[in-house]
């Protein structure tokens, strides 16, 4: 009985939240349409609109994005400009409620509640920069977006993945030398864990590498490098990391669809990952090599 | 020299806060230490005070002071972490990338070293998403953390990377604290280093020390202890500080003196500092500083 109890106790310490990846990502824009049409190139379709805000839903496999271009309502939120923004990032969870207070008792910064009649209460706290981070446990038999959102009429509400596509990752940039300092408000409050430098995913290993507690997902915190640390630069979500088995196979039908992707010295598409060119004013996303349902990603490749 | 290592501190000047950081940009000074009552007490508004700074030319050294956050539970834990926020958004709003918190003297407080710790965990974890490191300091009449000794032990039972040290020269001075005690320190641990010294040969007694730290300290090379002083920034130097210095002169005499007189007395202890003690190596030009070395 007590090799039970340890073995629970370990895996209490090394997921203390519970996670269970990534329920969604919201980008924040003053266009959304702009920001739609991109998505759909990359696979995703529009499959719902939240019933009281300018929220729009897009998904593509197990992936939501969601576009939200309503006014700002919370100080220290991202206010919608052109340029679409990462704004929020949640999380799933075991317990959202204990998530969270756990969370408040370490030393985040809560998001004051804003729920309106029929709309769910997500808690929430501050994370980078304006960004955002929600504690989500309701996506297993019903989701958030079951209650909150309308669907698309004759929309098919689970649209395939491209090659598989899924989310990987998130870059994150941050200050000089605050890379220590991420790395504990990560480890800190979710459970995530550095990984060793010489395992890398895709072709932009820079950075240092957070790996989620359920080992589904990835924080990558990129510092400025040369003159670029002395240009002022608000730390922020930079791009989103989809994984899939067969980065040539996905980067091709991406192409077909009009996606352009780098192809410098320095940066071109290989079987390890590739990277979109930055368009609408920064926006760009990374494919990376990762094998499908591999519940630890971290030994597929170094 | 690298004059830009030492900061002025606004306690230390009268007038308006205008007048302060016009004086201490006057006196060649490139960084200023920001009380919180500087800001709210603006006969304006605090956002006229946030933009005096913001626009003055000045660095923030730091927001002074958190005091009596630690060691509390219920309510006023809770009324404490609001407190704190509340600084922490000034801190942030004037671009101040520190704040310093003094060990608490309440005798509400826990005593209780890991219950200390883990609040001053708390306060850094707050602290961070802003990019605000929090200094840590002991003072003499507080119950738990009387030095820089002690409060070393609580920052690294805290171990938050955004927690350091705030070491104010006078505390050692005074207390007669032998200079080897900072060979424990981890330079890296040390997030400012205020410089002050007084008139008094020696003091006698907590409460002797406490009028003078509160009310009668002088400049670098004014006081009394110049040659202690040379001694603590050199051994600070030695054990690889690399960050600033700011002068925590409290002295009543000096709020009924004009503003510029007193910039320009802080300016001849940064020259005397610099010059004659420190000598450090000259920055590369538009780099703010030299920035620490990445490990010990």
């Amino acid at each position: 009985m007590s090799s039970v109890t340890d073995r629970e106790s370990i895996l209490e310490l090394q997921n203390p939240i519970g996670m269970d990846g990534i329920e969604f990502i919201e980008f924040t824009t003053s266009r959304p349409q702009a920001l739609g049409g991109v998505l759909e190139r990359m696979g995703f379709r529009p499959i719902a609109r939240h019933r009281s805000r300018e929220v729009e839903l897009y998904r593509q496999g197990g992936m939501n994005i969601v576009i939200n271009s309503q006014a700002a309502d919370i100080p220290r939120t991202v206010v919608p400009i052109e340029r679409p923004i990462i704004s929020a990032l949640a999380i799933r969870v075991r317990d959202a409620d204990a998530a969270f207070s756990r969370a408040l008792d370490l030393g985040a910064w809560e998001i004051p509640a804003r729920a309106q009649a029929l709309e769910l209460n997500i808690p929430g706290i501050h994370g980078v920069g304006e960004s955002l981070i929600y504690f989500i446990d309701r996506y297993d038999e019903f989701s958030i977006f079951d209650i909150d959102f309308r669907a698309i009429p004759g929309v098919d509400p689970n649209p395939p993945a491209i090659e598989g596509l899924n989310f990987f990752g998130i870059v994150q940039y941050v200050g000089v030398e605050r890379t220590d300092d991420w790395s504990e408000f990560y480890s800190q409050i979710f459970g995530f864990t550095p990984i060793p430098d010489e395992v890398r995913f895709g072709i932009m290993p820079r950075g240092l590498l957070l790996r989620s507690p359920c080992r589904k997902f990835y924080l990558q915190l990129i510092e400025p490098e040369g003159a670029a640390q002395y240009a002022p630069m608000e730390e922020h979500l930079q791009r989103i990391g989809f994984g899939t088995p067969d980065v040539i196979a996905a980067s091709a039908e991406l192409e077909k669809r009009g996606i352009e992707f780098l192809a410098t010295d320095k940066v071109r598409t290989t079987e390890r990952g590739a990277l979109t060119k930055a368009i609408l004013g920064g926006v760009m996303f990374e494919l990376v090599h990762a094998e499908p349902d591999s519940s630890d990603r971290s030994v597929s490749q170094s | 020299m690298n004059f830009s290592d030492f900061g002025i501190d606004s306690a230390s000047l009268a007038g308006s806060l205008e007048t302060r950081l016009a004086a201490a940009r006057h006196s060649g000074f490139s960084q200023v230490m920001i009380s919180a009552t500087d800001i709210v007490g603006h006969p304006e508004n605090t956002d006229a005070a946030v933009k005096a700074i913001r626009e003055s030319g000045l660095r923030v050294t730091g927001l002074e002071a958190l005091r009596d956050f630690e060691g509390l539970t219920g309510k006023m834990h809770d009324y404490k972490i609001d407190v704190a926020k509340s600084m922490l958004d000034l801190c942030s709003r004037i671009g101040g990338r520190l704040l310093l918190t003094e060990a608490s003297a309440s005798v509400h407080a826990d005593i209780d070293a890991d219950k200390i710790a883990r609040d001053l965990r708390k306060l850094a974890l707050l602290a961070l998403p802003m990019g605000i490191r929090i200094a840590f300091k002991g003072l003499s009449w507080s119950r738990t953390v009387k030095n820089f000794a002690a409060a070393a032990e609580i920052v690294s039972l805290a171990n938050c990377p955004n927690l350091g040290l705030a070491i104010d020269a006078f505390d050692v001075i005074a207390a007669g604290v032998p200079m080897g005690d900072l060979d424990v320190i981890f330079p890296q641990q040390i997030f400012l280093v205020q410089l002050s010294d007084f008139m008094l040969q020696e003091i006698q007694s907590t409460e002797e020390q406490n009028a003078t730290a509160a009310h009668f300290r002088v400049f670098p090379g004014e006081g009394a202890h110049s040659e202690q002083i040379a001694k603590f920034i050199l051994k600070l130097e030695e054990i690889g500080y690399f960050g600033d210095y700011s002068f925590d002169v409290y002295n009543s005499d000096y709020l009924q003196m004009p503003s510029g007189v007193i910039a320009d007395r802080a300016r001849r202890a940064a020259d005397w500092l610099g010059e004659s003690v420190l000598r450090r190596t000259l920055p590369v030009p538009n780099m703010e500083r030299l920035r620490r070395a990445k490990s010990v």
